[in-house]
């Protein structure tokens, strides 16, 4: 099945005085399977908020792509090309 | 009335706390049963986030279930008992878990339809005068809102897919009178009697509304409920024939045999030592 449809970056925060940490993606049909997805896959803190936004929709700054591509700070998000 | 709780189904009135331990077990054995079935997809499902999730989902059901098992202790049942040595016919788990689902519309029915109306009777339990539920009703639908937010992904997304749409309408059509049996006939004395004394927040009829409002906007593209303007209402009247009050299914039987040793953990327990 195709339906993987597209990857979604995963941020989350442990307290509401901490910046948001990068600690993956996930691939999903849509967002509202993205938000699940992400929740039940990065279990491994209690968080205190956690948010979502897909890939397409960061915007490259200072190199030719957006960022993530090569997974993100805990080497856990999928690279591009093994969806 | 007065707007008291009860602290210990001992405090309930006469006949409450028989009602109200036979609905605890069905949602328990509903939920025991539910975890298997979701297990069943960790490695079958469309992606590896699917796997997780339904792993993930299949945790809560077992730990919803342990709660409610133990739950029941209150109401002089043996958890242990209860768990792991009961027969197949004294199981109150509906039919639609009897066996394991062969494919993932029909787990989808399971997920987005079954566990929702289960999470429904729970939120009428929410502000319920038995007081030790409470809190883990609270917690509990709090966990189930991602089930709920799966089950309904997925439908929408296969709903927009081709050829996704009549396995899935198949498949609902075939879970929907469980469904809305599982909240009682309109005139169901066991919960009219628990909704008498408030220990549910609603009747069968409300619940089954509840419900409806829930899975309706979904449920409503495979033609199985309407918009009635005033609320979501089923197409369908329910079928009562075959209805077992107090298992709350529509047929006799139980758990298939496959299912009945791994819901005992009867495999757990031959590793059992001295």
């Amino acid at each position: 099945m195709s339906g993987n449809g597209q990857v979604y970056e995963v941020f989350a925060r442990k307290k509401r005085a901490d910046r948001f940490e990068h600690v993956g993606a996930v691939s999903a049909p849509n967002e509202q399977l993205a938000r699940v997805y992400a929740w039940q896959t990065y279990d491994e803190a209690k968080w205190f908020e956690m948010t979502v936004a897909p890939r397409d929709a960061f915007a490259a700054v200072n190199r030719p792509q957006a960022p993530f591509t090569l997974g993100g700070p805990g080497g856990r998000a999928p690279s591009a090309d093994s969806r | 009335m007065t707007d008291s709780g009860f602290r210990s189904a001992e405090d309930l009135p006469e006949g409450v706390s028989e009602h109200l331990g036979d609905l605890i077990l069905a949602l328990a054995d509903n939920k025991r049963l539910l975890g298997i079935r979701y297990s069943d997809w960790l490695l079958g499902a469309p992606s590896v986030e699917a796997g997780i999730a339904c792993s993930a989902m299949a945790q809560d059901e077992w730990g919803h279930a342990r709660i409610l098992y133990a739950l029941l202790r209150d109401f002089g049942h043996d958890p242990a008992a209860l768990e792991h040595e009961r027969a197949s016919g004294e199981y109150h788990s509906s039919e639609l878990l009897d066996r394991d689902v062969g494919s993932w519309e029909e787990f989808l029915a399971l997920n987005f339809l079954w566990d929702t109306a289960l999470s429904v009777q729970f939120e009428m339990l929410a502000e319920s005068r038995y007081e030790p539920i409470h809190y883990k009703v609270r917690k509990l639908l709090e966990e189930e809102r991602f089930h709920f937010d799966h089950g309904q992904g997925w439908t929408a997304r296969l709903l927009s897919a081709e050829g996704g749409r009549a396995a899935l309408t198949e498949a609902f059509g075939a879970a929907w009178n469980a469904c809305l049996c599982w909240f009682g006939p309109e005139d169901d004395p066991l919960i009219a009697t628990l909704a008498a004394h408030g220990i549910v927040r609603r009747g069968a009829a409300g619940a089954r509304a509840r419900w409806l409002e829930r899975v309706g906007p979904l449920a409503a593209e495979t033609g199985l409920a309407r918009d009635a303007g005033s609320g979501w209402v089923s197409t369908r009247e329910p079928l009562w024939e075959g209805y077992l009050a107090r298992r709350r299914r529509t047929a006799e039987g139980g758990p298939d045999e496959d299912s009945l040793a791994r819901v005992r953990g009867d495999r757990n327990r031959e590793l059992l030592m001295d």
